[in-house]
């Protein structure tokens, strides 16, 4: 043996199991010493796996022993052939390459490009759907009643019982909490007041809307999302039929009517809320309804209601929009319905803001 | 049929029952897979093949019976035991059921990640080799969504290889893959079984890939709910007397169909 060379012999099996542990023995055996020359006998390894040969493999290539590779003898003849199949250093270094990150004007482009993009996507969507809808409009046989009503009843009369808890709840918080402020103006018979207003021109809208766009907004953009996946879409159109008037309508529609619905509902659970907490402190039902009926005119409650069908609109719309636009991916459709939810709730709010402007500017 | 008397099988399927509720979908079935062969489960649509894998790798609980690997029934087996049991195979699916948020060498690497104590550049090395092995090394960093059907089923192939299973399952390897990647895929089976023993466990109705590497196959049918045939697929297309057998190698339509189709 020439100085300085060194002959590894390996024995037993060298595989998933055992990989781990050789590979210890082999690094404690060669720590702290250099060799010119390092043969490997391999002769008898009785078993291995892809494991076990990466250990070979890093041998081979000197990992171990930093420049000096060494050099193989007596490997099984279907382990050679394993050995060989992996790749080489280089080519495995470069899969390693990654792309440079792009200079920031770069993505600002992009991003702003990508967002005039969307705008027109959005526009282009509107148009659809005014064209659907006008379509349905002159031949209301091409409705879809069947699927309009079962949209309905998922999306409307389903949500009773979460609308009902919450705006009942959202009653009696704000009784509760105004009738400390206003008990020391001897003021408490105007919480009927407050929360008849309240209830009817902002909460009821905005809480339904806000459950809404979580029950019904996401489930909209789940659906269509996972229709576009499975090429159900593609489908449609292939067969003449437009899946703006075979599925968006019917969910556009059906967030329309429900709305406005739950909406009222939601107003009547607050005020009555409302109600069981003035009750409490004991105020008759008499005078409760005459300071509500006091309060509340006619032009409070349609303010609402025509408040609850545009959040209505706005947010099936939305739903579906994401949901048409869903990209491919394994977490495509719940980005859908992440970003259908998202920008539901906040659209709502800024109509919200949009309306109260307009009211006190004409007095509403 | 085999004989008992053959050296001790690497899975044994007895007496096995699978169903969904009410409804059976094959009843008792017995056969042997012996270590180092190629072993096709065939059968027509609706046949209940894929039910049958699906309880051979204890995802669904059979009705009654025992699937032993080794002489351990997966059926009952628990704990480590259980765990021992899954590293001793790998699974391909039919549509490769890669994780979508990870790149191929990622979705390889996963089970050497968790089962093994190599560093992180050897797991990647032998992540990379797998890839390698089914033709994908170059679309190593590439995310699954990236890829056709048929890269994302040898995909799933090196992810089921990354721990060197002695046993593969693979669901409908050349469903929907052109003549050629399936050629290379019936290539790449019957190489690894040569070449390292390992025993593969396929459902399939692609005659030509039956041809190309099964050692032995069984049949099962979903009419009559059980196991119709056994043995090597020449043989059962040469020599069966069972109708069904005989259509399904001759490619024949199914008499009944074509009187009302015809």
């Amino acid at each position: 043996m020439a100085p300085g060379s060194a002959i590894l012999a390996l024995s037993g099996p060298l595989d998933v199991q055992t990989a781990a542990s050789t590979r210890r023995e082999i690094s404690t055996q060669l720590a702290g010493k250099s060799f010119q020359a390092v043969e490997v006998d391999a002769s008898r390894i009785q078993h291995g796996d892809a494991s076990g040969m990466v250990i070979l493999y890093e041998l081979l290539h000197g990992r171990f022993t930093p420049g000096v590779q060494a050099t193989l003898r007596g490997l099984r003849p279907e382990l050679e052939k394993l050995l060989a199949a992996f790749p080489k250093p280089e080519a495995v270094e470069a899969t390693e390459r990654r792309a440079a990150p792009k200079p920031i004007a770069v993505e600002v482009g992009v991003a702003t490009i990508g967002l005039g993009r969307d705008f027109l996507e959005v526009v282009a969507f509107l148009g659809r759907l005014s064209i659907a809808l006008a379509a349905v409009i002159r031949r209301p046989r091409k409705l879809r009643v069947s699927e309009l009503a079962r949209v309905f009843e998922k999306a409307g009369a389903n949500a009773l019982f979460i609308v009902s808890l919450i705006s009942l709840l959202t009653g009696l918080i704000i009784a509760f909490e105004a009738a400390q402020p206003l008990k020391q103006f001897g003021a408490q018979i105007y919480i009927a007041n407050m929360i008849g207003l309240v209830m009817v021109r902002e909460l009821g809208p905005i809480m339904t809307a806000i459950v809404f766009a979580g029950r019904s907004g996401s489930a909209f953009a789940a659906e269509l999302g996972t229709m576009k996946v499975n090429e159900e879409l593609d489908a449609l159109k292939t067969m003449g039929l437009d899946p703006t008037r075979f599925l968006v309508v019917q969910r556009v529609l059906a967030g329309t009517f429900a709305m406005p619905l739950l909406t009222a509902y939601s107003m009547a659970m607050g005020i009555l809320g409302g109600v069981i907490v003035t009750k409490l402190m004991g105020f008759p039902l008499s005078l409760i309804w005459r300071q509500l009926t006091a309060a509340l005119g006619l032009k409070d409650i349609v303010f609402g209601i025509v408040k609850a069908v545009v959040f209505g609109t706005v947010v099936s719309g939305l739903g579906c929009y994401h949901g048409v636009h869903t990209r491919q991916g394994p977490s495509a459709v719940g980005d859908s319905a992440t970003r259908a939810v998202v920008s539901g709730i906040l659209l709502i709010i800024v109509i919200d803001a949009i309306f109260s402007v307009f009211a006190f500017a004409l007095d509403i | 049929m085999i004989s008992p008397a053959e050296k001790p099988p690497i899975i044994a399927v007895e007496h096995l029952t699978i169903g969904y509720g009410e409804r059976v979908v094959q009843r008792d079935l017995n056969f042997h897979v012996q270590r180092g062969e190629v072993f096709v489960i065939l059968g027509g649509s609706g046949s209940g093949k894929s039910s049958l894998l699906k309880c051979m790798i204890g995802l669904v609980a059979p009705v009654a019976g025992k699937i032993l690997f080794d002489g351990v029934d997966i059926v009952t087996a628990e704990g480590a035991e259980r765990l021992k049991l899954l590293n001793k195979f790998g699974v391909m699916y039919q549509s490769g059921a890669l994780f979508g948020s990870m790149t191929l060498v990622e979705n390889a690497r996963l089970p050497l990640d968790e089962f093994t104590r190599l560093d992180l550049h050897e797991r990647e090395l032998v992540a990379l080799t797998k890839l390698n092995q089914v033709g994908l090394f170059e679309a190593a960093r590439r995310m699954p969504s990236e890829l056709s059907g048929g890269m994302q089923k040898r995909a799933g192939i090196a992810r089921a290889m990354a721990l060197d299973p002695a046993i593969l399952f693979l669901d409908e390897p050349s469903a929907g893959l052109d003549p050629i990647t399936s050629a290379g895929l019936d290539r790449l089976i019957r190489g690894l079984s040569r070449d390292f023993g390992i025993t593969f466990v396929v459902v399939t109705h692609e005659l030509q890939s039956i041809f190309a590497i099964a050692d032995r196959c069984i049949m099962v049918d979903g009419e009559r709910k059980t196991l119709i045939a056994e043995g090597k697929p020449a043989e059962l297309r040469d020599h069966s007397e069972d109708p069904v057998v005989r259509q399904f190698f001759r490619r024949e339509a199914d008499p009944e169909q074509e009187r009302k189709t015809g």
